[in-house]
């Protein structure tokens, strides 16, 4: 029988905190009435009050409240499926509680019946149960009361009584609230369990599994559970252990239920809370069933729409998965546990580093081909990489993973050509659950590397095909088109999930390139017209998260895929020009620096010199826009001669009018205008004549006769 | 052709190894792969455009424990040398290739040498090969220069012409059957010491020994 008492739980909290020590106890602490209540309610509790209930003295609550979640608050749960996003925010942190709630009912043998029921209700009955109603109230009351503004009046209880009321009971005294809402309760209580039967049947007959509304149905559905306790609980279990012997002994309806239980278990490790990871990762190394069932919780976690999307993706994925195993029988089914195993185990790292899941992840991939090519050969089991951590990560769940699989694993045997296609298939399985959480991870600088490389792309606009040597002539329909299509591909590889699907579109892209480069030339392509082409291919499409993509690829493909194969070969080129993109100078283009810097910086495009040699379908509009902007720079250039003219001819002139001005001065300075005294010489000639003895006389005119 | 490797080798598995062809632009790296792929593939009836896909990235069987080969085809131009350590990361071997009738191809084939021994040490096995023997009259690189070269830096010489299908086959049998020694060493050593699997893992791989091993086949599947 289950007792659940404060004093038992708190003992059980330590080593629940131990596990939970990566401090992501936020969650947990709202739970907890002494941090939460520590506002208004404990202040104004009298004393004695508090003797009578254990369950606020400490961490114990914790336990406590859980325990009553079962019946308080359940009704609340039901309502519809999408509602508003705060009240699914509030529903999950009650939800914490309720794991550990059903984790001390299951304390319990499994086998119990429902009729058990009742008795699990009366012992988890009593005072704690209010702790929880408190817990409840008080996120309602939170708004509303801020300070500690209370009359006197309003601090006893509304019956009465005498005693001190609570505003977590509506301002009843503890005794008073249980009277009046032990029948309230017991009705509530009814109703779930009917509908609860109700939904069980429901997912006998698989109709809502195959509802659009499937994630918000299961929600509930598992919150039911939850809250409903061991009898519930070892029902479903059993129902999902014959899910398990139904999927080995290939009946008939197999698949559609193994189809049921894959989305349980997807359910399980889709959701990512980091509230309730932390919850589940608390209980999990508290309790032997812990692990299981706080997986389950997680699977009541909000879901937005896009969830939603993905999760009918994984649906989708699974389904298959699970028909192609079919084929295998027994052997499928193995594979299939192994695949869970690991996904489980994978679930418990998400906070370790990517390099590290990157490594659990190939050697994942690594010992399933082993074993599978030892065919059949009982081989000592071992799981590097996901045993050891997870072990040591929370002792019990590869103990509950035990009992759950019943059976020993050993090597399986498959027949040697399909072992590439399994090994696919469960690529394809893995990836795709695990693509939410190991794609462009936040702990790595993955998005930072994915906009330097766009930013970088789109500096780059300018190069041109002639630049790199691109031997693809895009003036050739065909050509272009294969062009576009390469684009495409490229481009299209960002939206898939599973590694190998990124590898094709890559490959897809790298044929359409091989069919441009054969239909320009004429002639088989070679590497050395390979690689330009891609680089031209991946910088006219600028495919989006580039880097985050071939991180994943890197990280998470099959080691055999690109170790080997043309995939291989296609994704080792487009790493290569990716780093030549990251590297690329002037040298490598044929450019000269200044060039290189004109056209990066934006100043001039090489396009423009390169107008007439455009492609006829180029676009009228932009050619004619060159054109334009040519006519433009040309007037430009003439209206700056024109300029440039005129103010030399004004400097021109002016130097003209100077020059003329300083000349006349000059030659004003050099031929000063003075007025001489009248002619001094033709004076003295008459006057003084003083030399005129020195004269010889004046010729006298001689007559010759003659 | 699941990966499985640190393991030993059992008999009936067949290795898997890479291989890169290096060499300066122009010097016939694609043509010798082509032509080795080709007379492969000829009865297999494949169209000529796969070929030459196929031919880039050969997956290949060679001799009767089926070993597969995945030869790398890369840019020889200057301005791709950086981009090396990309494709040849994690090789088993490298084939060389230098054009016998110009000088700076076999300084390029040099070049590649140091570099590869710089990062990947002893492991991977070089072949150094003069191609285009077919125009031996105006042959630039002597036989003796190029043989005595190879013999320095431990890589073996060959000679061949993709033209006229000379000394192609001899040269990836032989690169094949060095490549298994070197992958049994390595796993002896491994043997007795304790191996570091991560490194295994990513280097050599043990195969299951699949009759027929083409591109086509991951064709197909990549094709959804």
């Amino acid at each position: 029988m289950v007792v659940v008492t404060g004093r038992e739980l708190d003992s059980r909290r330590p080593d629940g905190a131990m596990s939970s020590s990566d401090a992501e106890d936020d969650f947990l602490e709202p739970a907890t009435p002494t941090a939460t209540q520590a506002g208004h309610a404990l202040p104004l509790m009298p004393q004695e009050r508090r003797t009578e209930f254990p369950a606020f003295r400490g961490p114990a609550s914790l336990g406590a409240s859980a325990g009553c979640v079962q019946r308080g608050p359940v009704l609340c749960h039901w309502t519809p499926p999408g509602t508003a996003g705060e009240h699914a925010a509030a529903e999950g942190r009650e939800g914490a509680p309720g794991v550990s709630g059903t984790h001390a009912l299951l304390q319990r043998p499994f086998g119990a019946d429902c009729g058990d029921r009742p008795a699990a209700c009366s012992t988890a009955e009593g005072p704690i149960c209010e702790a929880v109603v408190c817990y409840r109230r008080k996120m309602s009351l939170k708004s509303e009361r801020r300070g500690i503004h209370v009359d006197q009046s309003e601090l006893l209880c509304k019956k009465g009584c005498g005693y001190y009321g609570n505003p977590a009971w509506q301002g009843f005294c503890s005794k008073c609230w249980r009277e009046e809402y032990h029948k309230a309760r017991q009705k509530q209580i009814q109703e779930d369990w009917e509908l609860a039967e109700r939904i069980l049947h429901l997912e006998r007959g698989f109709v809502f599994f195959f509802s659009t509304q499937s994630t918000y149905i299961v929600g509930d559905y598992i919150y039911i559970y939850i809250c409903l306790g061991a009898p519930c609980f070892s029902h479903l279990y059993k129902l999902q252990r014959e899910e398990e012997e139904a999927f080995a002994s290939s009946q008939s309806n197999q698949g559609a239920q193994s189809l049921t239980f894959s989305k349980f278990e997807e359910k399980k490790t889709n959701e990512k809370t980091r509230k309730v990871t932390t919850v589940k990762k608390f209980f999990s190394a508290s309790s032997r069933v812990g692990s299981k069932k706080a997986e389950i919780q997680e699977a009541k976690a909000p879901s937005p729409s896009i969830n939603r999307q993905t999760s009918i993706e994984t649906d989708r994925v699974s389904k298959e998965f699970i028909e192609f195993l079919k084929t295998f029988h027994k052997t499928g089914q193995e594979i299939y546990k192994q695949t869970k195993l690991f996904l489980e185990g994978m679930h418990y790292k998400r906070d370790l580093s990517i390099e590290e899941q990157s490594e659990c992840t190939q050697d994942f991939y690594q010992n399933v081909a082993e074993r599978m090519q030892t065919r059949g050969k009982a081989v000592p089991y071992h799981r590097p990489g996901l045993g050891l951590n997870l072990t040591a990560l929370v002792p019990m769940a590869s103990a509950v993973t035990t009992v759950l699989e019943g059976t020993k694993p050993g090597g399986i045997s498959v027949p040697p050509e399909k072992v590439e296609k399994i090994m696919d298939q469960i690529e394809k399985y893995i990836m795709t659950r695990l693509y939410k959480y190991v794609f462009c991870p936040e702990t790595t600088d993955d998005e930072k590397k994915d906009l330097a490389i766009q930013k970088r792309i789109r500096a780059l606009h300018w190069v041109t095909p002639q630049m790199l040597c691109v031997p693809v002539n895009e003036e050739i329909p065909e050509v272009s088109d294969m062009v576009v299509k390469a684009i495409t591909d490229i481009i299209e590889m960002d939206s898939k999930r599973v590694p190998r699907d990124k590898l094709a579109c890559i490959t897809k892209c790298s044929k359409h390139i091989f069919n441009a480069i054969k239909i320009t030339k004429n002639e088989p392509a070679s590497a050395d017209d390979f690689l330009p082409t891609l680089i031209y291919i991946v910088l006219k499409g600028n495919p989006p998260r580039l880097q985050s993509n071939i991180q994943y690829i890197t990280r998470f493909c099959n080691p055999s895929r690109l170790m080997t194969g043309e995939d291989g070969y296609y994704f080792t080129n487009l790493c290569c020009a990716v780093a030549f993109i990251e590297k690329l100078d002037a040298q490598s283009l044929n450019l000269s620096q200044e060039d290189f810097d004109r056209y990066m910086s934006g100043q001039t495009s090489p396009r423009k010199q390169e107008s007439e040699s455009w492609s006829p379908d180029a676009c009228l509009g932009v050619k004619q826009m060159y054109k334009n902007l040519d006519l433009l720079s040309q007037l430009n250039e003439r209206q700056e001669r024109i300029m440039s003219e005129a103010k030399k001819l004004e400097k021109d002139l002016i130097d003209w009018t100077d020059g003329i001005a300083k000349e006349v001065q000059d030659i004003v300075e050099k031929y000063p205008l003075e007025i001489k005294p009248p002619n001094q010489p033709l004076a003295a000639i008459d006057s003084e004549n003083v030399e005129n003895d020195k004269l010889p006389p004046p010729l006298q005119p001689q007559v010759y006769a003659g | 052709m699941a990966a499985a490797g640190g393991g030993g080798a059992a008999a009936g598995r067949a290795y898997s190894f890479k291989v890169v062809l290096l060499g300066e632009g122009c010097v016939g790296k694609t043509s010798l792969v082509l032509r080795y792929c080709e007379n492969k593939f000829n009865d297999k009836h494949i169209t000529t455009l796969q070929v030459i896909t196929t031919s880039l990235v050969s997956s290949l069987n060679i001799g009767d424990s089926g070993e597969q080969l995945m030869i790398l085809d890369t840019a020889g131009q200057e301005r791709f040398h950086a981009l090396g350590p990309i494709y040849y990361r994690d090789s088993n071997g490298a084939i060389l290739v230098y054009d016998i009738t110009d000088e700076d191809s076999f300084q390029k084939v040099k070049n590649w040498v140091k570099e590869l021994r710089k990062m990947l040490g002893n492991e991977i096995c070089l072949c150094i090969v003069g191609n285009k023997i077919d125009l031996e009259k105006e042959r630039h690189v002597s036989t003796q220069e190029a043989e005595s070269y190879a013999e320095s830096v431990g890589a073996k010489h060959y000679h061949t012409s993709a033209k006229q299908n000379k000394g192609i086959e001899e040269l990836f049998l032989d690169l094949c059957k060095r490549m298994i020694e070197t992958a049994q060493v390595d796993e002896r050593a491994k043997g007795n010491g304790s191996s570091p699997p991560g490194t295994a893992r990513r280097g050599v791989q043990i195969i299951d020994d699949e009759p027929q091993v083409q591109s086509g086949g991951g064709g197909c599947c990549s094709s959804g």
